[in-house]
């Protein structure tokens, strides 16, 4: 099944965002939680293999979008021929993104493709969180492939893919962990959000222009998430309603 | 043509990779790498991410002019966001230069940077010696293996004998990543391997530079 979704972000009178678009066909609803935040929420099981999400999401110079889901998703196989499921993010900013999804769950056997491409204006500010387990509770791990992609004013910031679970190329005993968490930020290049290299157990926070970009991996997903959050500095709550 | 290709992939080239070893002395340390079979598994971990985007990396700058390079480096950058591999990169893709502009003399080396990315002043090393992507692809997919190998061998103190047949069993995958390499600019990363760089790069009692 095909799910399309577009949220447009817009500065309104008095310095409130107004939300001149939110659009939501397929699997997903857009519920309005805030005055500058929305929740998006899964109408369907899944997504299952051959499932494709795309995520459009356009924040103009002066708004600021904060974007949430209410459920943790849990990416299925496929019935017939094995397919991945797929989740596409388009995001436009000029003013400031904050995109927290809660954690994707990829059950045996079912392979789940997150993408995220954010082309940032000048002044934009972002913050994306991505949180995956792989396998539910006492099942075997299925597989998740994320790539992220960051430009500023047109300049790559940030271009990774990571592949985890059975036949990814960095998931080879012994780390192959089940938990993988990560938090990016990248702002105007300025010294308020610099960030220097720190490191941890299964965890690093690495530099940005403007920014900064933290990952840990693990058995359990709270304690990577908790690894994540204790090497990202507080500046990635800014900028959000 | 393959004797350009020869000189390029060879560890006896001075271009300086010999003082880094590509995040092995602190797998090492780590206790990732400790035998053979530790071995094979951290050179394939390498291989299929940053040996897969150095070779991409290095096709698209086999035969690009100026403007391109200037473009891949940015993307080389954004593909290594660890400040420590960035550094190592940048002081291979130097050493490569100097001795690519001797070995190799071509125009193309004064559209590059002081310091390059590695892949990328091997991408021109390569169509400054008349190779085609494909061969760049394939010198960055073995050099992404052929040099932690070895640092292995030395700091574990190993049998050369059963390092050169790891690194040669790997030879197929090193095939398979030089090929999907040629006109894509792969994104694959390894988490692991820039914690191992940072923690290595913060140490003070390294043999290696990285």
């Amino acid at each position: 099944m095909r799910t399309v979704v577009q949220i447009v972000a817009r500065p309104g009178p008095g310095g409130r965002t107004v939300l001149p678009v939110v659009r939501a066909g397929g699997q997903l609803a857009v519920r309005r939680t805030g005055a500058a935040s929305v929740h998006l929420v899964a109408t369907a099981f899944g997504p299952l293999g051959g499932d494709d999400a795309e995520i459009s999401l356009v924040v103009e110079e002066g708004a600021r979008l904060a974007v949430r889901s209410v459920a943790a998703a849990i990416a299925l196989p496929s019935r017939g021929e094995p397919l991945p499921s797929a989740q596409r993010i388009r995001a436009t900013v000029a003013g400031a993104l904050d995109l927290r999804l809660e954690p994707t769950v990829v059950a045996v056997r079912a392979h789940h493709q997150a993408e995220l491409t954010a082309h940032l204006a000048d002044g934009a500010v972002l913050t994306a969180t991505e949180q995956v387990l792989l396998g539910r509770s006492g099942e075997e791990p299925g597989r998740w492939t994320g790539t992220t992609r960051i430009e500023r004013a047109g300049r790559p910031v940030l271009h990774t893919t990571v592949g985890l679970g059975p036949g990814e190329p960095a998931w080879l005993p012994p780390v192959a962990p089940r938990a993988y968490a990560s938090t990016v930020h990248s702002a105007a290049e300025g010294p308020a959000d610099d960030a220097e290299v720190a490191t941890g157990e299964d965890a690093v926070r690495l530099p940005l222009p403007g920014g900064w970009v933290t990952t840990a991996w693990g058995t359990e997903l709270h304690r990577v998430v908790g690894a994540v959050d204790a090497l990202s500095p507080a500046a990635d709550l800014r900028g959000t309603a | 043509m393959t004797s350009a290709l020869l000189t390029l992939a060879d560890s006896r080239l001075p271009a300086g990779g010999h003082t880094h070893s590509g995040g092995v002395e602190q797998a090492i340390a780590a206790g990732i790498v400790h035998d053979p079979g530790s071995l094979a598994t951290f050179l394939r971990r390498r291989l299929a991410t940053s040996g897969l985007v150095a070779a991409g990396l290095a096709a698209a700058a086999c035969g690009a002019a100026a403007e391109r390079l200037a473009a891949l480096d940015d993307e080389a950058d954004a593909r290594t966001p660890s400040p420590a591999s960035r550094t190592a990169s940048r002081q291979q893709g130097r050493g490569l230069v100097r001795v690519g502009r001797r070995a190799w003399p071509s125009p193309l080396w004064d559209a590059l940077t002081d310091r390059p990315h590695h892949p990328i002043a091997l991408g021109v090393a390569a169509g400054a010696g008349g190779l085609a992507p494909r061969d760049a692809a394939s010198a960055a997919a073995y050099l992404s293996i052929s040099g932690p190998a070895t640092a292995a061998q030395r700091l574990l103190a190993m049998d050369p004998l059963t390092v050169a047949a790891v690194t040669a069993r790997l030879s197929p995958d090193v095939d398979d990543v030089a090929e999907r390499a040629v006109g894509e600019l792969p994104a694959a990363t390894d988490p692991l391997l820039d914690l191992l760089a940072e923690v290595h790069a913060a140490r003070k009692d390294r043999f290696f530079a990285s």
